[in-house]
């Protein structure tokens, strides 16, 4: 370690939804990397010491060196130039860079698709369907005294969330911490959660949807079918008395997981859960929260909604926005073979898509914004690298409770943000889209379109 | 004589052609029918570049082709009669209030969805949300029939309101979920998870069913107005058992975490 050393206090970790933002980071700014990040959990961690500044080129086209500017016109003609361009990723970037590729979108005519939609899209159908109930971290360590985690793992997956948050943490009506704390887990299977955890509820694979809604129907003094045991793999006895814990504290919380989206039932899984929360709300204060992974998902929904209308999922192949889950969710418009070109940002679909997909994928030109090589950027046909956000770049992001923090970066990048990429393509777009109408002897609409302020 | 569309030329990606439509089309001639608007993913283009079209518009169009990358026939239609000889692709009877629309092949998802009046008949398999509303809405189906001689996938009749759902094989998980009121009558097998959340409505199924535990079996009989429904679909070539017929059935009323007031009916003969 060299003696120019930086500390940068109060920085903020983005590897994961929780994006902890009480980070100490010791920067040797000499070799330009970190050395040491105080407060970071196993997995922030391993995020601040493998961002390193790699000798690589900034930008190039198939594989060969060029000059951004250079990749920035191939990437704006390849874009112009297909009918159904799709844009896909977003969560490993700033809410400045979302707002750009929406434009982007916009302008061509596009598709716009996040990792949301891999992910807690059924919750953001669910939302739509049923409504949400819901609270920031910050009541929950305050206030809940009754906490349960749905199909979810967070003890591996967001290590901070039960100290930070949700158990542990001493809050102006929980004093105690744990102490005045229920904390109930419902899993398929025991994790290493499961130790922090008073209860432990396991129901058979796939019955998540069964056992919610016989808890609803006890929630509403109805009865239920007898064979619920057999059924869910869980007594009536547990059911009940996890309802009389539920109606009966002071603010209750849900968390819930990939395990209780991703499995068979999805987004009426999600609904369930959250129909639940709402039902609860007749006896007590009770909220649900999705436990959200990539560090700027959160914003990713934020930025597409405030923008469209629509979380995830939507197309402006005609002019303005419409949602579809299923149409125009991006596994479905490369499984279905529909796009024809695609910007992925931040992002890496060619290593955890359907077979399908990734064939498809591998069909069309890709343009790529990625901090590192990937199995999509080593297809890409216009492949940008780009600086981290949080460790090189400043700007904004959500926590998973919709919460905005501000980046403090760490140390400088040769490589340029993505921001400042995506701000290029969309001038060019907007130019080469501009002339194409004019050259159709058009004018208003493009018109309005190149004035709009961004 | 029937206005005849043949695809000449397959879209290489969606076409949204909701100009395909009897009341779109009538009074206009071949030359202005080819020189309708449609979308060619995001460009405007004229559906004679993809299709030829020959013959009278008297309200009758049969179109020749796999139109599976082909969205949103039959949009909104209000009468007439489309014939497709091949597939076709999703939203196809979006919306429709009046009509019919025979498919000689399968459909894609989102079969008539959010639909009025009038009626589909799909002569192979359809896909997910059959008569279903749209994210977000608060009804699906209003009115019509859709009939599907082969399976249909998830959320059949999803929020549906009104109007009647026939699937001829087996139909996938969420049957009839959320459905205010209506008809779905499954002649082969159903998925997990049927009428969850409904609020009234029928949903009748030739075979057993894992029926959710907030239903609750009230009585077995045989309903004489099932008997009425199902030799109706035998006049629409539909083959029903003479047993179902006359058969009894189990009755389950549900969903009790909503109104309580739906019913599943299974056939409870064998």
């Amino acid at each position: 370690m060299t003696e120019n050393t930086r500390i940068v206090e109060n920085a903020t970790c983005t590897f994961c939804g929780c994006v902890c933002d009480d980070m100490q980071l010791h920067v040797d700014l000499d070799e330009k990397r970190i050395t040491k990040a105080k407060n970071a959990c196993i997995l922030g961690r391993a995020w601040f010491a493998e961002h390193t500044i790699e000798d690589a080129p900034a930008a190039m086209i198939d594989g060969k060196e060029v000059t951004i500017e250079e990749a920035i016109e191939e990437a704006a003609q390849t874009l112009v130039n297909a009918k159904f361009p799709i844009t896909y990723g977003l969560s490993d970037t700033t809410c400045e860079a979302q707002r750009q590729a929406v434009a982007i979108s916009d302008i061509i005519k596009g598709n716009i698709d996040t990792t949301t939609s891999v992910c807690h899209g059924p919750s953001g159908l669910a939302f739509q369907g049923v409504g949400e109930s819901t609270s920031t971290l910050g009541e929950v360590k305050n206030r809940a005294d009754l906490v349960i985690y749905w199909g979810g793992n967070p003890a591996e997956s967001h290590p901070r969330h039960f100290g930070r948050y949700a158990v542990t943490p001493k809050g102006m009506f929980t004093p105690g911490g744990k102490k005045d704390r229920t904390v109930v887990l419902v899993d398929v299977r025991k994790t290493k959660s499961a130790p922090v955890s008073d209860i432990f509820i396991m129901p058979k694979p796939g019955k998540d949807f069964e056992v919610l809604w016989a808890l609803r129907a006890l929630v509403k003094g109805k009865k239920i079918s007898d064979d619920i045991e057999e059924t869910t793999g869980v007594p009536l006895e547990t059911l009940e008395d996890l309802t009389d814990r539920m109606k009966n504290c002071r603010f209750g919380v849900l968390f819930f997981g990939m395990g209780l989206t991703m499995t068979r039932g999805r987004h009426f899984n999600s609904g369930a859960l959250l129909a639940l929360a709402t039902d609860l709300n007749e006896f007590t204060h009770f909220v649900a929260k999705p436990v959200r992974g990539h560090g700027n998902v959160t914003g990713a929904d934020n930025v597409v909604s405030w923008q469209t209308g629509y979380p995830f999922g939507v197309n402006f192949s005609r002019g303005y926005p419409r949602f579809n889950p299923g149409e125009f969710t991006t596994v479905d418009t490369l499984s279905n073979a529909d796009a024809d070109a695609a910007l992925i940002i931040a992002s890496d679909p060619a290593s955890n898509f359907p077979k399908k997909a990734i064939d498809h994928l591998k069909n069309i030109p890709i343009i790529t914004l990625d901090t590192k090589q990937t199995d999509t950027t080593k297809d890409a046909h216009v492949a940008f690298r780009t600086a981290t956000y949080g460790i090189n770049t400043t700007g904004t992001v959500y926590r998973m409770d919709d919460v905005p923090i501000t980046l403090r970066p760490a140390f400088e990048s040769p490589f340029p943000e993505d921001e400042t990429i995506l701000k290029g393509i969309r001038k060019r777009v907007q130019e080469l889209m501009l002339a194409k109408h004019q050259a159709r002897g058009g004018g208003g609409e493009a018109k309005v379109a190149s004035t709009t302020p961004l | 004589m029937a206005l005849k569309l043949k695809l000449h030329t397959q879209p290489d990606v969606p076409m949204e052609a909701d100009c395909i439509c009897p009341n779109r089309m009538q009074s206009l001639s071949d030359n202005e029918i080819e020189n309708l608007t449609v979308f060619h993913g995001n460009r405007q283009v004229k559906l004679g570049d993809f299709f030829k079209c020959d013959g009278d518009n008297d309200g009758d169009i049969i179109i020749d082709g796999d139109l599976s990358n082909i969205k949103h026939i039959g949009s909104a239609m209000l009468s007439g009669k489309i014939t497709v000889e091949g597939n076709v692709g999703v939203h196809t009877g979006a919306a429709m209030r009046g009509g019919e629309i025979i498919i000689q092949g399968n459909a894609s998802d989102w079969l008539g969805p959010e639909m009025l009046g009038g009626r589909i008949t799909v002569q192979g398999d359809a896909g997910h949300m059959v008569g279903s509303g749209y994210r977000g809405s608060t009804a699906g189906m209003q009115g019509g029939e859709i009939i599907v001689h082969g399976n249909v996938k998830n959320e059949t009749g999803h929020v549906m309101r009104r109007g009647l759902i026939v699937v001829g094989g087996n139909a996938g998980d969420f049957t009839g979920v959320n459905m205010l009121a209506g008809t779905i009558i499954v002649l082969g097998e159903m998925g997990i998870r049927a009428g969850a959340g409904m609020k009234r409505g029928t949903i009748i199924c030739q075979n057993k069913a894992e029926i959710l535990p907030t239903f609750t079996q009230s009585c077995d009989y045989q309903p004489s107005f099932i008997r009425r429904y199902l030799k109706y679909l035998t006049t629409l070539g539909l083959s029903i058992n003479e047993s179902l017929i006359n058969g009894p059935f189990e009755r389950w009323c549900g969903d009790s975490v909503e109104l309580n007031r739906g019913e599943i009916l299974l056939y409870a003969g064998k």
